[in-house]
């Protein structure tokens, strides 16, 4: 520790100071915090293919390109958003389905690539841990078939697999799919952007440019 | 921009002019009050829009400032659970009481990487420290990698917002700057192209830099998780590709559970971008073998925090989660931008943060920036009651000056002394107001108003008229119309 064990004493000497009419014992304390205010809406409204239309509507006004198929055509359907990609270097995560690995690509699997080889690739192949409806959010937890964070970060182009069971309509249902917190978390909703220069949005600072979605019906 | 020199705004509140000093330079600019009008008024549409259609607004503003309220009161359980949690997932937590002890830890732990670079992912904590300055003296590089951090640090210019930092800068400014700095002669002014020169310019960085600094947006105390929300993916660059990490965060920042963040970063992206999400959320705990930096060091700062804590009133400005909502409402700073308020925290919440901050030593002005129109605290997602805390700070400051000698040379207390006087018995009113009669007759035009004052009454007719007094007062009418009567 560079820090002196003093400034912690002296900060929480004034910090306990400060609170002690207010702060309670731990039984007080999860008392009060169970009795919080929480009257927000927990649970969608929409119906389950109503919820699906709301993310696939979200997800375009993103400019992200989302098809839909069945798990059957899976993997025809990622061979098909390959092709269209144009492109011929692709990472992807150790955990994924061997029939998703469209042949005639250069796939590199993660089994502790360098970054200067996950830089090389074009684009990346992952799952998903779940999405959100109501913003249009897609959340990575960084399994073994959703990728270290790398790999959805340096390629310009990100193909994300999606079943439609993993569709939450709001965040709150998103917080509920998780009674173990996850270590590493990425929430993504479109691609990466900016307003900064007098408030014109722009796509594409440093993250994927492009995004591009297949939702499964499962 | 060729004011730059002479109207450098000062952002330390111990030597900023007092704010109606320092509004001036910016009242008198109208390319700067455009650009941030501009700025504001597109956020403040996008916000509006975003906001009317989430029926449980309302309910969630509730839920987040009882959840804020609740972890402030408990604030020294919950830091130390955070410390536990993060420590035992691999972090480091170090404390600093006060701005130069944290730039010494940070400075430290640089040394310790042997770090001659540093990137940046946007964090106003840091600027609150001044920590960039510190480095460049220490002879460590920083890089700011958040696009309006790049225009400012390249332009050497200073935040005027807290979200949108360069927001006073329009698009042929950002051009100069890039073309100058970054040695591109043919750059054009559209965004997109100023935004690519941006990436090119910092994917290198990104790639060869082994030592990172972030902020934090929150600390989750149950899992010692740190969130860092941003849009531009600058913050998961960093996030990702060093070796080391440093989080520096209020010791504020803390949030009970995971659990809590659905209802904060639904109202944060919405207050403060006018957006359903930002686009990129990035949530680590500690340290994760193979994935991101394996060195990961947080500095809980104080900095003047706990001082805030003991008066409930008070206390409320610690709920803050710098969304920015009450500095897009506000009508003062609309017109000032955020330069005038001598902090890096401007706009309303400035106005009563940075005076606390400073133990009300310094920026005692400040809480004087505001009309009290209450639109700030219509528009806080935790429910910041800031007009209230604005009227606090107000009389803590007149409380201080009345310990003052130099008050009796104040003209506004020697006035208000004397009125005091003069309204304390009925015939000295009336007297008074019969040599007002007189003394002002000379100046009253015909029609009743009074255009212009010499000498200290000058102050007043510089801007606005004053009515010129009535031959009859009150009084006298009331007297005479009973006389009528009988």
């Amino acid at each position: 520790m560079s820090a002196p064990l003093g400034s912690r004493q002296r900060i929480m000497d004034r910090i306990r100071t400060a609170t002690q009419a207010v702060a309670g014992d731990s039984g007080q304390r999860a008392a009060s915090y169970a009795a919080l205010p929480r009257n927000y809406v927990h649970r969608g409204s929409l119906s389950a293919e109503a919820c699906l239309e709301l993310l696939v509507e979200r997800l375009r006004e993103y400019d992200a390109e989302v098809v839909e198929t069945t798990p059957q055509e899976l993997p025809a359907a990622i061979a098909s958003q390959l092709a269209a990609s144009g492109k011929h270097t692709f990472v992807a995560p150790p955990g994924l389905p061997a029939e998703w690995l469209a042949a005639g690509y250069d796939w590199k699997i993660d089994h502790g690539l360098t970054t200067k080889e996950v830089e090389k690739a074009e684009g990346v192949l992952t799952a998903a841990f779940c999405a959100v409806a109501d913003s249009g959010t897609i959340v990575l937890h960084h399994s073994d078939t959703e990728g270290r964070r790398l790999l959805t970060l340096l390629p310009d182009w990100h193909l994300c697999v999606l079943r439609s069971s993993q569709v939450v309509e709001t965040l709150p249902e998103y917080f509920d799919r998780c009674p173990q917190p996850p270590a590493l978390a990425t929430t993504i909703s479109g691609p990466s952007a900016t307003a900064d220069i007098e408030m014109t949005r722009i796509k594409g600072v440093h993250g994927p440019r492009f995004l591009h979605v297949i939702l499964v019906r499962d | 921009m060729s004011h730059a020199a002479s109207t450098h705004p000062v952002l330390d509140p111990r030597i900023a002019p007092p704010f109606p000093q320092a509004a001036l330079p910016m009242l008198r600019n109208p390319q700067l009050r455009k650009n941030v009008g501009h700025a504001i008024d597109v956020i403040q549409a996008k916000r509006a829009r975003l906001v009317a259609e989430k029926t449980d607004w309302q309910e969630l503003r509730t839920a987040a400032a009882a959840i804020r309220t609740h972890a402030l009161e408990n604030l020294g359980a919950y830091l130390e659970q955070f410390e536990a949690n993060c420590t035992a997932a691999g972090g480091t937590v170090h404390w600093a009481a006060d701005a130069s002890e944290a730039r010494r830890i940070i400075l430290h732990l640089l040394r310790q990487e042997n770090a001659t670079e540093v990137v940046k992912i946007k964090t106003m904590t840091s600027a609150e420290i001044q920590l960039n300055p510190f480095l460049e003296a220490a002879g460590v590089r920083t890089y700011e990698t958040d696009l309006a951090e790049i225009i400012l640090q390249l332009g050497e210019g200073e935040p005027s917002h807290i979200v949108v930092p360069a927001l006073h800068v329009n698009r042929s400014q950002v051009r100069e700057i890039f073309a100058r700095r970054m040695g591109l002669k043919d750059l054009s002014d559209d965004p997109q192209a100023l935004t690519n020169a941006a990436r090119t310019y910092l994917r290198q960085k990104f790639l060869t830099v082994p030592t990172a600094i972030s902020g934090a947006n929150f600390l989750v105390a149950e899992t010692g998780t740190v969130a860092v929300v941003e849009s531009e993916g600058n913050g998961r660059m960093c996030l990702t590709l060093p070796r080391t990490m440093i989080t520096l965060a209020g010791i504020e920042k803390v949030l009970p559970r995971f659990q809590d963040l659905e209802v904060m970063l639904q109202l944060l992206a919405r207050s403060a971008t006018g957006e359903r999400m930002n686009p990129y959320n990035s949530l680590w705990t500690g340290v994760t073998p193979g994935d991101g930096p394996q060195r990961f060091h947080v500095v809980l700062l104080d900095n003047g925090r706990s001082s805030i804590l003991s008066s409930p009133k008070q206390r409320q400005t610690l709920k803050c989660i710098r969304c920015a909502a009450c500095m897009n409402a506000c009508p003062v700073y609309r017109q000032t931008g955020g330069h005038a308020y001598g902090s890096v925290y401007p706009g309303p919440i400035g106005a009563i943060l940075t005076p606390q901050l400073m133990e009300m030593h310094h920026a005692q002005s400040l809480p004087f920036a505001s009309s009290l129109c209450g639109a700030c605290y219509e528009v806080c997602p935790v429910k910041i009651n800031i007009p209230e805390v604005l009227l606090e700070l107000r009389a803590q400051v007149t409380d201080q000056e009345r310990k003052h000698f130099s008050r009796f040379f104040d003209p506004m207390y020697l006035g208000l002394r004397i009125a005091n006087l003069l309204f304390a018995r009925a015939w000295i009113f009336h007297t008074a107001q019969w040599f007002g009669r007189i003394g002002l007759g000379p100046f009253t035009r015909k029609d009743g108003w009074i255009h212009s004052l010499p000498s200290v009454g000058g102050k007043w007719t510089q801007t606005r008229d004053l009515r010129g007094l009535p031959s009859q007062n009150f009084h006298e009418w009331w007297a005479a119309r009973r006389k009528e009567a009988k």
